[in-house]
């Protein structure tokens, strides 16, 4: 990052500062204070549109993993508490974030939420994001994972409408993939358009109706956990 | 949308920075990555907002300027404007390494006649 102190000159009679103050880098600061915080738990940060499925696919995932992994949630909402309702329904450890009309979830957000939350033997914390592609693209939660869930409802061209939330995501679920037969929807077309975007994103498609891919994904997270708990005794 | 915030955000930069030389500001740039989601117009609009709520700052002027996205190909070793959102070079060779779009700074302040 570049000095921002920076010394004014006199352009004519108007002084002028050319300079370099960026913006919303206390975010980014918070995000750091979380990852330092969070050196064995793998923390996954799940986003998409409202509807996606995001908080199905937890409830899934919570059940298909409770003998392998532990599992924690914090999920943000503008205004209610419905989404930790229904996960804590479905036996997994949620713990409501009300962002109170918030677009986004902020990384001091969950730095607060981790003290109301057990994370005693947890290995994976995942953060169900506000639904919007475009706002919580910008913030950094500490996450070491970035899912973008993209339901076949949702039409095949949404990555590149939304690039930095694709360009920053490490896997694409096409979600509700049992509805593919009734829509108009190709995953090819939005593996290529996702890849234009990130040629490295992987794509996995799922259903939580019928099962598609849940395995898949299962070991992609038990994949991860792996990973991160083989960095943290690295450093250690 | 959270252009108030990132407004909120250019103020107590500004008073943080300039302290009470703040009151003689007339104008302030910001430039704006493609990639930052930052939309010009909203954020013109919670910037007026705000200053008119905010008495002391009531004859400031905001302008935004957008940075084209800017990504290095390592293939050829050169940078190339990523249009239409497709960050692949021109010789084919996608790239994620992004030198410019994401970037969110204030980049020029320009105080009153004293
Ligand atoms: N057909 C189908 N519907 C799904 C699937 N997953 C979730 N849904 C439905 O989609 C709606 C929104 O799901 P929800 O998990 O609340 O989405 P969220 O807003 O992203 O958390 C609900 O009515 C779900 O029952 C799926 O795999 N297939
Ligand atoms: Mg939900
Ligand atoms: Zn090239």
């Amino acid at each position: 990052m570049s000095n921002p102190k920076s010394l004014g000159n006199r352009v004519g009679s108007l002084e002028c500062d050319n300079t370099t103050l960026h913006l919303l880098k206390a975010n980014d600061f918070v995000a750091k204070a979380i990852r330092e915080r969070l050196k064995d738990v793998c923390v996954i940060n799940v986003c998409s549109s409202p509807g996606s499925g995001k908080t199905t696919l937890m409830q899934e995932t919570g059940k298909r993993l409770a003998s392998k992994l532990n599992m924690a949630v914090l999920v943000g909402d503008p205004e209610t508490e419905r989404d930790a309702i229904r996960m804590r329904e479905a036996g997994v450890n949620a713990l409501q974030i009300v962002t109170g009309g918030m677009c986004h979830i902020e990384a001091q957000m969950i730095l607060q939420a981790l003290d109301h939350i057990n994370l005693e033997g947890v290995d994976v914390l995942f953060i169900e994001n506000v639904g919007n592609l475009l706002c919580p693209s910008a913030f950094d939660l500490g996450e070491d994972y970035r899912v973008t869930l993209l339901a076949t409802t949702e039409g095949d061209d949404k990555p590149k409408k939304y690039p930095r939330m694709f360009l920053t995501s490490e896997l694409m679920l096409v979600s509700k993939s049992d509805l593919l037969p009734y829509v108009p929807f190709s995953v090819d077309a939005v593996t290529q358009d996702a890849r234009e975007v990130n040629p490295n994103i992987e794509v996995q498609t799922i259903s939580t109706l019928n099962g598609e891919g849940i395995d898949v994904w299962c070991e992609w997270i038990e994949e991860k956990v792996k990973l991160k708990k083989e960095k943290a005794a690295l450093a250690e | 949308m959270h252009e108030l915030s990132i407004v909120k955000d250019i103020f107590s930069t500004l008073e943080e920075h300039y302290q009470t030389k703040i009151n003689d500001i007339q104008k302030v740039q910001i430039t704006a990555g493609l990639l930052s989601n930052v939309q010009p117009i909203l954020i013109q609009n919670a910037f007026d907002a705000f200053i008119h709520d905010n008495e002391v700052y009531n004859d400031m002027d905001l302008e935004v300027v957008v940075n084209d996205i800017i990504a290095h190909c390592d293939n050829c070793d050169k940078d190339f404007k990523v249009e239409f959102h497709r960050f692949v070079c021109s010789c084919g060779t996608p790239s994620t390494n992004i030198v410019q779009g994401n970037e969110l700074f204030i980049s020029k302040v320009i105080f009153k006649q004293s």
